[in-house]
């Protein structure tokens, strides 16, 4: 009994350490099941925000930058549903690749977001997230995975949705 | 389609592989002591609890490892935060430079703020550096007394030695000037 209970934890110790490796080994693009990397920006209202600070909420990152044409209709849909956790939705991040911060400022406040637009004034993320297209939107679950990721063009509502509550939100 | 690299067949080969066993194993203690359901249940839950701490354990002295490999005593320089009261300063971002070159940018959120308010100190830079004489300069940003943008820089010249070099940067309260006053000391 002492034996297999040893052998019981030593192969989940080595299964352990295995998924770990295969885990690295495979996060070279970020897609669904990647975790999200961790950031910190700047917000235009002046705050430090952390992705990792999020952990237990549901977040919706969004890309977008004042070039992109197709970026303020993603942003007007997102708005839907920025009203924070203690509304049970999720938490949307809205990251400008704009190099100016009063720019991103000034866009968000045309459009009226009611969630926080933070500054990748040396696009640092988007390069840490692959951003190769605009609009990018990701949903991060609760434990930090990504679970959906749409570009070019607002996330379709269906498949949006389908991913919310796939991961219980 | 992104081709995988080997090593990841084989990882994956592996964890499937161990998983079985895992499974097999705990069917086998769980055929054997199936006696008392009750019993065997808070038996596997210990198990279960035994086996979550030894991962803790093991994955703490991985970390202790790596550390050990990357940053050898002999060339490792280590540079801490911490604040003292705060109330003259509000920090928003350390930049770090080691003989001229940047080493760290950390922006700090609000719940960091607080931990370091709270006493918590931030290993804030970890790397390695030759013998000899180095210079170590910190610019500090936040908002100053009358929540005023503030700006402020402090340096240290060392000399680095065969063990290991620690320097804490501190952030106090002058009462007598009410301003902050930035420290940078070496931890012999």
């Amino acid at each position: 009994m002492a034996l297999i209970q040893t052998l019981v934890l030593a192969a989940a110790v080595a299964a352990a350490l295995a998924f770990s490796l295969a885990a690295r080994a495979s996060s070279a693009t970020l897609s669904s099941g990647s975790p999200a990397p961790d950031f910190v920006l700047k917000s235009t209202d002046g705050r430090n925000l952390r992705l990792s600070e999020y952990r237990g909420d549901v977040v919706v990152l969004t890309f977008w930058a004042s070039w992109c044409g197709s970026c303020p209709s993603a942003l007007a849909e997102l708005n839907a549903f920025a009203a924070g956790p203690e509304a049970g939705r999720p938490v949307v991040l809205g990251v400008s690749l704009d190099g100016d911060a009063g720019r991103a400022s000034s866009i968000a406040q045309s459009l009226g977001l009611k969630f926080p637009t933070l500054v990748d004034a040396h696009q640092a993320i988007g390069r840490l997230y692959d951003v190769e297209t605009l609009p990018l939107t990701l949903v991060v679950d609760r434990d930090g995975i990504v679970r959906g990721s749409w570009a070019s063009a607002p996330a379709p509502k269906t498949e949006f949705n389908r991913v919310l509550e796939e991961i219980g939100q | 389609m992104m081709r995988q690299p080997p090593e990841s067949g084989r990882t994956r080969w592996l964890a499937w592989a161990t998983m079985l066993l895992v499974a097999g194993g705990t069917l086998v203690t769980g055929r054997a002591g199936a006696e008392d359901p009750a019993q065997e249940t808070r038996v596997v839950d210990q198990d279960v609890q035994d086996l979550k701490k030894q991962l803790l354990d093991l994955n703490r002295d991985l970390f202790k490892l790596e550390e050990e490999i990357l940053y050898p005593s002999s060339t490792q320089v280590a540079v801490f935060l911490s604040l003292n009261v705060g109330e003259f300063f509000k920090l928003d971002s350390v930049t770090l430079k080691l003989d001229d070159k940047e080493v760290s940018n950390y922006l700090y959120t609000e719940r960091e703020v607080q931990a370091l308010h709270r006493g918590g100190v931030q290993k804030l830079y970890l790397g390695n550096l030759k013998a000899g004489k180095h210079e170590l300069v910190a610019f500090f940003t936040g908002k100053g007394p009358h929540d005023v943008d503030y700006r402020r820089g402090a340096s240290l010249s060392f000399e680095k030695t065969v063990g290991a070099k620690y320097v804490e940067l501190r952030i106090s309260d002058r009462e007598a000037a009410m301003q902050p006053e930035f420290v940078v000391r070496q931890w012999d």
